[in-house]
Parts: structure tokens; C-alpha cells; sequence
């Protein structure tokens, strides 16, 4: 196995060098920080990323979690790694000091979460569950919930999990039936109902474990608006913070899966045995919209997980591609000369480019949304908050869907490095590969991401959203123009770019004339149109801050001059794909749309 | 009680490493440097000292400027203080002229123990705790795998070839750290920000009095060059039994290792 997992210089490139996140210092919230702290802290995470998650990786999946009958069991190892992450703080690196946070800005945490997960996703998903369910209670439970569950899930003594999937609500959260009634004495609700495919649902990591739970009130409206918010511990927790009795959620099983095996999948039963308590968050038939919020983060994290993925693999087929000897030069014909390291070879460097690529444009987008979330939670600035809102509500579905699409290429790219070998369990890149599949689907599956982004994000605000991201690329296209060397692939960019605004144009003149159908039935083609000019711009910001670093003489001109070509092959192989894509956007291919259901 | 542990910054092993154009030297440019792992050791286990029985650690490393960020490290693995003794240049320092600064320095601090991995990963000299020692006139152990502390005596394990030995040491004492001694614990979120306010003293050659004439004396480097890569990977046929015995064989016979 690779010990390398990721390219810290490259983090830290885009840390500093292009989204310069110094400038969040500046704020108060994280006026004890330094680029000192948050070096220490990624390089502490990197640390036990590669040296606690990673060796627990095969044998997680290999021993899974184990459910007898009535108990779920998380893999053995997991109960180091729970214990290391609670004693060092990351289940709550950017929460504030007064919950037992240390007040990082969320572009650590994003970095730190994406070490985690390239050394073990499963295993981060606990982690993070715990941090998820937090965060709700946080943002939109009362003094007396917040006082309940806070400091003991960032403080990981206990688990999280967030409950929206039941057997006949996935995609369609609308028609969940699961109920809270208000109890005739005491403040809290009666819940009945059945969850499914819940993360860390159940395990033996933590004494307790709290559950969000989507539900509906008694009398609530149908549909979407109708759905409430409450939190459901699996053992009650008593006012002055001691365990109280078993609050009958009961595991009816964990899930078999194709991936993320060491990760306890499972389907709930609330108050089928005996009486399930469950505090209301916010307000009632609000619940829904609390649990976008957080699910606005967790789309961004699957994007996360999705990329670590694939830097993972990379790194073991780089690794590989050194070590294996076959073939020859072409130009050589002397069969006894020795063979050479398949890296030699223009075709698997070509399949490592493609790789690296993705991870960087991945990579730079996701810190661009966390360095512009970060803005957003700490300026004072209400139209700056408002830019940042916009910019996030239009990226996250690219950060979800694309990258989790694509880091499955990449991870296919890496297992074919490594020839009849990576179809074999004894390398990792299989099982990267299994566990990578399942980001494309859970967070709302990518179609549904494709149907958010040109259903509710284009048409936000009459195009304010796409407008703000649009103005964005454009000055850094600008920026990238005045360097002579970059000027070609700033073209490439604009062109795409163009391609873009002129393909939503013609769209929304089809979604305006009211033929809803037509103009959302190509929603993924759009989408990948759109991240991947979400990824050459990427690629063109970081090329430009490279250009600069070379033009002021800096060290290691080898990092700058890779970073420079690996933009170059990016741009130059998928911008005129992109352009094809938007040729057949503008075309409104509709056959799928009019295949009749009876043809297959 | 104040323990003082010696840490040395050097390069991450893992680094792919060149021999710069002087051809004496290694290139520094895109090299990532660490806290040397053994020292890590040393460290470790100064924490653990404190935690059961109390005392001050005083972490201490001489070097460039950059030296600051392995202290740091310690210090978010718990330690106390830093001091940097600052040193010109950035490699090219010979053992024993970096123990003659590392002695007056480490004096300043009053130990009653001191603490330093069993060599750095870097030139693997193994020496300079052991000189550090003598020019104090203390006693020492090295490659130490187990070690109990009271307030008057040291009892260490220490490693030698083909088995062991116990032996006691009185304070003030140098010991070093081999692998097996503890494992080093990763840096908490918590502590790396407590790391930050702790306080770094600042140590020059100036103001210990020494000069930096004697730091590269006695060594000269005439070249330096990557190790030979060779492929000595060899696959034996066979079942089981055969395999066996064959490998047994070439580790006798072949390699002479038995
Ligand atoms: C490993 C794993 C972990 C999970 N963890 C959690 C968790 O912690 N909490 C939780 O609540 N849930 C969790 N889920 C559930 C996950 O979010 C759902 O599986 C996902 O939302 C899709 O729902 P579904 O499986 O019912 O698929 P369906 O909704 O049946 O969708 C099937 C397919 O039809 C498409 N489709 C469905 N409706 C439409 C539509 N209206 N228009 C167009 N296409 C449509 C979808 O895109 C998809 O491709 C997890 C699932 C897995 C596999």
C-alpha cells in the first residue's frame, strides 16, 4: 500500500498561494489562529489519516460491522480511531471554544475531513456523523437541547447520525410517514415510524447515540411543507446531562453493501417497542429547510469523500506505475534489454494526468466553496454574505455530483494502472473503487443534483446565482489573460464560458415558455457542462497563482511548472468536450424525454 | 523536576531527495522537514514523566530559524517551553560541534534529566547526545526501550547487540530513545492552539558565548551521492515446505543474516 495519500505541498498551495486564507484571520472568530495553527492541524490530521485511518482501511471492509440480532457492532479497529479523534479534538475542529471546539475556519476542516477520508471514509462517517447532527442542534435547537447534546457530540463521547430515508421516501422526502404526537405531558413527542439506510445508525463506539429525525406532526400539510425536525437520542438524556433509559429505537438490521462495509448502515424502528421520545428542533413543518442547511455541508463533504477517494488510489497507482516493470520504449527492439517501469509509458502517464487533474480542479473547487463559506459566516457585510450564499447555492451541487461522478472515473483510471492487479482485493484501489460508487448516489442521487442545479439554482433570484459565479470566473479569466503564457488557456476557458451563458439563455427561454419537462430533461448533461467549466476555471486560477510564483523566482519551480501542464492537459482534453456537451444541450435533444416507458 | 529533551529538525524520509549542484550536499528546495521520529520518542516519553510524576519539559533544538516548527510540535504534544538556539546555515554541521553548543545551552536550562532520540534520521551519526552528556559530565544510556524515573535515579532498559541491559542511572542523567520505548501520541487540536501561546526562549551562539567557528570543524564532506537502487527482490518456487526451506538456506548461506 501507498503510504502517500495526498499532495500536502499541493493543499497548501491552494490553501495559501491561491485561496489565501490567511485573509480569514482577520476575523475575530479566528483571531487565535496562524498559518502556524492550521499547518500543525492538517499536518496532524495527515498524520493520522496515514497512520491511523489507513491501516484500519482493508480491514474494515474485510471484518465489517456486525449486527447479532439485536446490537450493531463497528469494526474492531474502529474503536481506536474514535478514540484517537475524540482525544484530539476533530470532532469539532471549527466549533466555537464554548462547545469544546478550537474555532477553525471550515477550509481546515474541509482539508482535515478530506485527509480522514482518503485514508478511510467509513470510518470518517462516524466521525462526521457525530458533527452533523451537532451542527443542527446548534444552528436551530433551543438553549436546553443545545445544553443536552452538544458538548458530548463534539466532544465525542457520543455518536450522530441524521435520519431522513425511509423504505418509501428516498429521493422524495415529501412522502415520509414517519409521526411525532405531542405528548400529553412533558415537552417532548411520541415517534413512530421506520428510518432506513442511516448511517452510523448503530454501533458500539459511543454510550449513546442522537438521532435527527425527519417526521410529521400530527395534522401537518402534506408534502414538503409538512415536515418537522426532532431529535430522537437512542438513550434519554436526563436534564443535568446523565444517561437516562433506553428511548426504543430499535436496529431491525445493517445493510450488505457493495461498499463502505465497515460503515453500520442501518434501518431504525422508533417506538415500535415501547414509547420513543423526540424533541422538536425549531419549528414545526420547518424541518425540511434546517436539514438542507446541514445538507448543504454533507453534499459538500460527499464531494470530499468522493475526491479523497480518488487522491488515494492516484497516489497507489503513481506508486505502481514506478515499481511495475513491463514493456519497452516502442523504439526499442532489443528483446534483452530490460524492461521498464510502466510510468515510462505515455499512455499510463496519460491515465495518471487524468487523475491528477481531477483531484486538483476537484480539490480547488471544493476549498473555493469552503474558503467562501468561511466569508460567509464571519463577514458583517450583508451583500458580501449575500454574493457567498449565491456562489455556494450554485457550486454545491457541482461539488456533490461532479466530483463524485468523476472521482469514479479517476479511482477506474487508477485500478487500470494497475492492470489484472487492481481487479484483485489485495490492493486497495478495488475497494476505493466499491467504496467511492455509493457518492454519486446518497446526498440526493446525482440526477436529482443535476435537477437542483438548472431546476432551483439557475433560476434563483431571476439568475443571480449563476450571474455571481459567471462574474467570478470572469475576472479571474481576465487575471489569467495578462499572462502572456496562459492567455491560450484563458481562451479555451472564456470560449466554455460563453458556451455556458449562451446554453442557460436558450434554456431559460424553453423553462419560461412553460415546457418544464423539456427544459429540465437534459439536466445532467448540463450539469457536467457546467462543473467542468467550474474545473477549467479552476485549473486557470491555479495555473495563474503557478505563473506568478515561477515569475517571482520561486523555489521549487518543478511543483509550479507540473501544477502549470497538469492546467494546460485539463483544459486542452475536456473544454472541447465541454463545448460538444453544450452543443447538444442547445440542441434540446428530447428522445429520452418522449421514449415511451413501454419501448424497454 | 525539569526534564530537557533535545529535538533535531530534519527531512521527511519520505522526501524524494537530489544531491544539490556542489555535489557535498542535499538539495533543501521542496523538502519537508519533521521532528526527527525517535526524538519523537524522547518527547513521548518526557510527557509521560511529567503526567505520572510531575516536571517541567523543556524542549530544545538548534538549527535554523524553521527549527521553530518541531518545537512547536512538541509543544502540541504537551511540553512545556522551547528553546531555539539559533545556528547559521542549514545543514553542513558536524556532531561534534553542534553537541559543544547543545551542552552550553542545555545547561542554561538546568536539567535534571535529558531526553533525545537515539540518532536523527537525517546523518544517522548517533553521537551528539552521547557527547552532550560527556562535555556535562553526566551519566548516559543509550537506545533505551524501557524507563522508570524517581526523583533521585533513572532505571532504563537499553539495547545492545544480541539482548539487553538494565542499568540505573543517578539524576541528573542523558538517556536516548530507541522505537520500542512508548508511542508517540499525535498533537490535539486543543494543544496546538495552547502551543502557540507557550513560550520559546531564544538562545544565540553570541549570548552562550560561543562562536560558530567550531560548529562545522573536524568534518569535511568531500561527496554525496543517492544510494545504488537496486532490485534484489527474489521469488522462490516451490510448496510450502520447500519454500521454507530454500528461504532459510539463502538467509544463512546467501545472505549470512542467520
Ligand atoms: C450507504 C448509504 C448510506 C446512506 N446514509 C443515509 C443516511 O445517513 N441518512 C439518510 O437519511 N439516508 C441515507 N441514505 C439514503 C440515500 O440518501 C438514498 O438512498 C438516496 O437519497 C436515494 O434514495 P433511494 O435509494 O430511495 O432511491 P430512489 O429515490 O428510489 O431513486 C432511484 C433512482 O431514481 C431516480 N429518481 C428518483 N426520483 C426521481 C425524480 N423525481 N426525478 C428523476 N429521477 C428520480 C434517482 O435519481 C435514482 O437514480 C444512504 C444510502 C446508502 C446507500
Amino acid at each position: 500500500m501507498s503510504d502517500k495519500l495526498a499532495d500536502m505541498r499541493f493543499i497548501r498551495f491552494l490553501l495559501y498561494e491561491v485561496n489565501k486564507i490567511e485573509e480569514l484571520l482577520q476575523y475575530p472568530y479566528h483571531e487565535d489562529h496562524s498559518r502556524e495553527t492550521f499547518d500543525m492541524a492538517i499536518d496532524a490530521a495527515y498524520d493520522l489519516a496515514r497512520e491511523v485511518f489507513w491501516p484500519a482501511f482493508q480491514e474494515m471492509d474485510r471484518e465489517g460491522a456486525v449486527f447479532d440480532g439485536s446490537h450493531v457492532a463497528a469494526p474492531k479497529a474502529m474503536h481506536e480511531i474514535w478514540r484517537q479523534c475524540k482525544e484530539g479534538g476533530w470532532f469539532a475542529p471549527n466549533v466555537c471554544y464554548d462547545f469544546g471546539g478550537q474555532q477553525f475556519p471550515l477550509s481546515i476542516l474541509a482539508v482535515t475531513s478530506f485527509l480522514f477520508s482518503a485514508g478511510n471514509s467509513s470510518a470518517a462517517m462516524y466521525v462526521n456523523g457525530a458533527w452533523g447532527a451537532a451542527h443542527l442542534i446548534e444552528s436551530f435547537g433551543n438553549e436546553d437541547l443545545k445544553a443536552r447534546y452538544l458538548q458530548p457530540l463534539y466532544g465525542g463521547e457520543w455518536g450522530g447520525t441524521m435520519a431522513l430515508t425511509e423504505p418509501d421516501a428516498g429521493t422524495s422526502l415529501g412522502d415520509i410517514t414517519t409521526t411525532a404526537v405531542k405528548a400529553p405531558d412533558g415537552d417532548h413527542y411520541l415517534i413512530r415510524g421506520t428510518k432506513r439506510f442511516i448511517s452510523s445508525g448503530d454501533h458500539d463506539l459511543a454510550e449513546n447515540i442522537i438521532h435527527p429525525v425527519l417526521v410529521r406532526l400530527e395534522g401537518a400539510p402534506p408534502g414538503v411543507k409538512g415536515i418537522s425536525l426532532v431529535v430522537v437520542p437512542k438513550r434519554r438524556v436526563n436534564a443535568d446531562g446523565t444517561l437516562g433509559e433506553f428511548n426504543n429505537v430499535v436496529t431491525a438490521g445493517i445493510e450488505h453493501k457493495m461498499g463502505l462495509r465497515g460503515q453500520a448502515t442501518a434501518t431504525l424502528m422508533f417506538g415500535e417497542q415501547g414509547e420513543c421520545h423526540g424533541w422538536l428542533i425549531g419549528e414545526p413543518n420547518k424541518g425540511l429547510s434546517y436539514m438542507f442547511q446541514l445538507m448543504n455541508h454533507a453534499r459538500v463533504f460527499t464531494g470530499i469523500q468522493a475526491v479523497a477517494g480518488a487522491s488515494a488510489a492516484y497516489h497507489c497507482a503513481v506508486q505502481y506505475a514506478r515499481e511495475r516493470l513491463q514493456g519497452r520504449e516502442i523504439t526499442n527492439k532489443d528483446p534483452l534489454s530490460p524492461q521498464i517501469p510502466i510510468i515510462s509509458h505515455a499512455d499510463v502517464r496519460r491515465m495518471l494526468l487524468q487523475q491528477k487533474a481531477f483531484i486538483e480542479g476537484a480539490l480547488g473547487m471544493i476549498l473555493f466553496c469552503a474558503k467562501v463559506a468561511d466569508r460567509m459566516q464571519n463577514t458583517t457585510d450583508e451583500e458580501e454574505k449575500k454574493t457567498c450564499n449565491l456562489l455556494l447555492e450554485t457550486l454545491t451541487p457541482c461539488c456533490k455530483a461532479h466530483v463524485s461522478d468523476e472521482a469514479f472515473k479517476s479511482i477506474t483510471a487508477a485500478l487500470q494502472c494497475f492492470g489484472g492487479a487492481g481487479f484483485c482485493e489485495e490492493f486497495p484501489v478495488a475497494q476505493l473503487l466499491r467504496d467511492n460508487k455509493v457518492f454519486s448516489i446518497y446526498e440526493g442521487a446525482n440526477g436529482i443534483q443535476a435537477m437542483d442545479l438548472l431546476g432551483r439554482k439557475v433560476p434563483m433570484e431571476a439568475g443571480a446565482a449563476v450571474r455571481a459565479l459567471m462574474t467570478e470566473i470572469g475576472k479571474n479569466i481576465a487575471e489569467a489573460s495578462a499572462l502572456e503564457a496562459l492567455k491560450p488557456l484563458a481562451d479555451k476557458v472564456q470560449e466554455v464560458q460563453n458556451a455556458v451563458i449562451d446554453v442557460t439563455m436558450h434554456l431559460g427561454a424553453i423553462g419560461m415558455s412553460g415546457e418544464v419537462n423539456l427544459y429540465i430533461c437534459n439536466a445532467t448533461a448540463y450539469l457536467a457542462m457546467f462543473s467542468q467549466l467550474v474545473m477549467g476555471w479552476q485549473h486557470l486560477v491555479q495555473a495563474t497563482a503557478a505563473q506568478q510564483a515561477l515569475d517571482a523566482g520561486a523555489d521549487d519551480a518543478d511543483f509550479y511548472k507540473a501544477k502549470l501542464e497538469t492546467a494546460r492537459f485539463y483544459i486542452n482534453t475536456t473544454m472541447p468536450h465541454t463545448l460538444a456537451t453544450a452543443q447538444v444541450l442547445k440542441a434540446v435533444e428530447r428522445t429520452a424525454l418522449d421514449y415511451p416507458p413501454d419501448w424497454f | 523536576m525539569k526534564i530537557v529533551v533535545l529535538v533535531k529538525r530534519v527531512p521527511d524520509t519520505a522526501s524524494v531527495f537530489k544531491v544539490a549542484s556542489d555535489g557535498r550536499s542535499v538539495e533543501l528546495d521542496g523538502l519537508k522537514f519533521v521532528m526527527s521520529p525517535y526524538d519523537e520518542h524522547a518527547v513521548e516519553e518526557a510527557i509521560r514523566l511529567k503526567e505520572k510524576m510531575g516536571a517541567e519539559v523543556i524542549v530544545l533544538s538548534a538549527g535554523p530559524p524553521e527549527c521553530k516548527e518541531v518545537i512547536r510540535s512538541a509543544l502540541a504534544m504537551g511540553a512545556d517551553a522551547g528553546a531555539h538556539l539559533l545556528l547559521p546555515g542549514d545543514t553542513g554541521y558536524a556532531s561534534r560541534g553542534v553537541a559543544e553548543a547543545l551542552a552550553v545551552a542545555a545547561k542554561t536550562l538546568e536539567p535534571d534529566l535529558i531526553l533525545a532520540g537515539k540518532q536523527a534520521v537525517d546523518d544517522d551519526a548517533a553521537q551528539v547526545p552521547e557527547r552532550v552528556a560527556e562535555l556535562l559530565d553526566l551519566p548516559h544510556a543509550s537506545i533505551v526501550t524501557r524507563l522508570e524515573c524517581t526523583a533521585t535515579a533513572v532505571t532504563v532498559d537499553c539495547e545492545v547487540e544480541g539482548g539487553q541491559f538494565t542499568a540505573e542511572l543517578p539524576l541528573p542523567a542523558l538517556v536516548t530513545a530507541q522505537k520500542g520505548l512508548n508511542t508517540p501520541r499525535y498533537p490535539t487540536l486543543p494543544n496546538i492552539m495552547k502551543a502557540k501561546k507557550k513560550e520559546i526562549r531564544e538562545l544565540t551562539l553570541d549570548k552562550l558565548g560561543l562562536s560558530g567557528d567550531r560548529l562545522a570543524a573536524g568534518m569535511t564532506v568531500t561527496a554525496m551521492a543517492l544510494p545504488r537502487q537496486q532490485r534484489l527482490g527474489k521469488i522462490l518456487d516451490g510448496d510450502t515446505a520447500q519454500r521454507v526451506k530454500e528461504l532459510v538456506r539463502a538467509l544463512r548461506e546467501d545472505e549470512k543474516v542467520l
